[in-house]
């Protein structure tokens, strides 16, 4: 049985059905999606690319249970976010989703090690989860052993980034979801941060759903789609995993 | 959490000193003057009562607070009391309260107060003889460095310092009552009486006897002048209440305008706490521990304020009796934390009602 097969069998885990967003400015109302349609599969990774103001952004705060849509269905792990209480909702994104955000937004008074804990620690709402990975191993993963105690503002943007990772991934959700996690860091940390999202879907089979505008970001995702003026163009690009790399061609 | 919560606190470290300053000032409010009024109390019992016999009869509407009261009960009243069975002897006392140096001066008839006194000790020289004599007690002659053979003004008049006694008894200066119902201007009157039940007799016949022959008159069982003294002090505890009151709103004001600027320019942090999952309770919880250590730095602060304003308080007023019963300590601590709490409310729930994403875009 080929992987290609294998990826097809596998589950949606994110599914946006007809997503339509409104935002209403003064007594202007301007439309940020404008019906979207995407399914995600378990162990996908794929980049959402579009120019700046098409909803990439808004699109990423839908699925991830920030935002309630002004329309239309979103199934996180066969969940409606849709139609479900606020408290749900933040109930599945602390179980189920890890966030990235372009601006690292690590808590400033905490050390890096800290700043992965207390994602831990909302994740068992308050208690410390002990069966989660340990904080000082997943960071040796992304090459911060030595960063620890480091506050955020001790730290390269590189270096906070991958702390931001760590933290999203500490309590291992089901979707990573990634808003332009290169878009403040040089050539450099930016390829660095790829290869870690990459390694971390073909290694550790995790589902990533990001957003870039950046086309060398996008090409490390194993599907790209494109937004235009709040919807998702049907011109999708699919990209070709190599053997090296999942060996699954979608 | 509370991780979290003491890095925010150093993040901050001026709003978080000034904040525990400002709940200390509260606790100080409450500590101190609980101190003085029951300091106030406490003396004047312990003392009054240690004046000696098992009843203090007074006029019916008179004050526990001598300083409050005038010279109104005649002399010739001392027979009265004295022809009620079972009665030993009875002495009258006049009191006046000296203002510039915050205390009192009893005016005592030494043969019948000696009959009714048991407890004046004293350490240096004598009684009383002559009308311009005065005695003086420890505290009184530490304080103001006055001694026997000394010259004291008091009231305006001069008179010489024949003894020094134990302080405890009575008040903090006594002279003969003629003298004081004279500089007074209310010759033969007292402001109170003491009597002694004789030996083997029933006290609580003998105070059914004293209401009978006495009815409109307030008698008193000094066993029980502290906690009477306590119980019905309306405007003292009227007083407390105020400072009370005032307290927690100090807190409940502090607390509400510094977790108020807090969550506004932490916006973002909340949104990333909410970006992480964190529920409202979470939100909620952790403004309140973070006020709730305030305020708890607030009351340890509180009680080293306390500490040194009394002392600065017996600097200036040596003879000043403070007393802080323990449970108002708690009870200081306990305003000071509730208003705190009560405080951070509104801003936490506020915080936990933030929009994600409006605040995760916050600059």
């Amino acid at each position: 049985m080929s992987k290609t097969v294998e990826l097809g069998q596998r589950r949606n885990i994110v599914v946006a059905e007809n997503l339509r967003m409104v935002y209403r400015v003064g007594k202007v109302e301007v439309s940020a999606l404008r019906g979207v349609d995407m399914t995600v599969r378990e162990g996908e990774f794929v980049a959402v690319m579009g120019p700046s103001g098409c909803g990439k952004s808004t699109l990423l705060h839908l699925l991830g249970g920030l935002l309630t849509p002004t329309s239309g269905h979103v199934w996180i792990d066969g969940v409606d976010l849709t139609r479900v209480s606020d408290a749900r909702r933040t109930e599945i994104r602390r179980h189920k989703i890890g966030f990235v955000f372009q601006r690292y937004n690590l808590l400033p008074t905490l050390s890096a090690a800290e700043n992965i804990e207390l994602a831990r620690r909302i994740h068992g709402n308050g208690q410390r989860n002990g069966t989660r990975s340990n904080v000082e191993d997943i960071l040796a993963m992304f090459g911060l052993e030595h960063k620890l105690h480091h506050k955020p503002s001790e730290l390269s943007g590189g270096e906070q980034q991958r702390v931001a990772i760590a933290r999203a991934i500490i309590n291992r959700p089901a979707i990573l979801l990634a808003d332009e996690p290169t878009g403040n860091l040089d050539s450099v940390n930016s390829q660095m941060v790829l290869e870690m999202l990459q390694n971390l879907n073909q290694t550790h089979r995790q589902t990533i759903v990001m957003i870039t505008h950046d086309p060398e970001a996008a090409a490390v995702a194993s599907r790209i789609l494109e937004m235009r003026d709040g919807k998702i163009l049907n011109r999708v690009r699919n990209l070709y995993y190599t053997a090296e790399s999942t060996g699954v061609q979608a | 959490m509370m991780k979290h919560v003491y890095a925010n606190l150093l993040q901050r470290p001026t709003r978080t000193i000034v904040s525990t300053l400002a709940i200390a000032v509260g606790v100080v409010l409450i500590l101190v003057s609980v101190g003085l009024t029951y300091g106030q109390l406490a003396d004047s019992a312990e003392r009054t009562h240690r004046v000696g016999g098992d009843f203090m009869i007074q006029p019916p509407d008179a004050s526990f607070f001598f300083a409050l009261n005038s010279g109104t009960l005649p002399v010739k009243l001392q027979r009265v009391i004295e022809e009620v069975p079972g009665v030993e002897a009875a002495t009258p006392v006049l009191a006046k309260f000296i203002s510039e140096r915050f205390h009192l001066v009893f005016g005592i008839d030494r043969e019948t107060f000696e009959k009714v006194n048991t407890s004046l000790r004293f350490v240096k020289g004598r009684f009383f003889d002559r009308s311009d004599e005065v005695v003086v007690d420890t505290l009184y002659s530490a304080s103001n460095s006055v001694n026997v053979g000394d010259r004291l003004d008091l009231l305006g008049r001069d008179f010489l310092v024949c003894g020094v006694f134990e302080q405890g008894t009575a008040a903090r200066v006594l002279m003969p009552l003629q003298t004081l119902q004279e500089m007074n201007g209310t010759p033969d009157k007292a402001t109170m009486f003491f009597a002694r039940v004789e030996k083997g007799e029933d006290t609580d016949a003998v105070y059914r006897r004293l209401q009978e022959k006495m009815p409109h008159y307030k008698i008193t069982r000094t066993a029980d002048l502290q906690d009477i003294m306590a119980a019905n002090t309306p405007v003292f505890r009227q007083f407390l209440t105020a400072i009370v009151f005032l307290a927690v709103v100090i807190s409940f004001l502090i607390i509400l305008l510094a977790m108020y600027s807090t969550i506004t320019e932490r916006t973002r942090e909340i949104g990333i706490l909410k970006s992480l999952g964190a529920s409202k309770a979470y939100i909620v919880r952790l403004i309140l521990e973070e006020s709730f250590v305030i305020c708890l730095l607030g009351v340890l602060a509180g009680f080293v304020l306390t500490f040194v304003a009394i002392r600065l308080i017996l600097i200036v007023f040596p003879t000043m009796p403070v007393m802080i019963p323990g449970y108002w300590r708690i009870s200081a601590a306990a305003m000071a934390v509730v208003g705190g709490i009560l405080g951070a409310l509104y801003p936490a729930v506020k915080a936990s009602h933030l929009d994600p994403v409006k605040a995760l875009g916050y600059e």
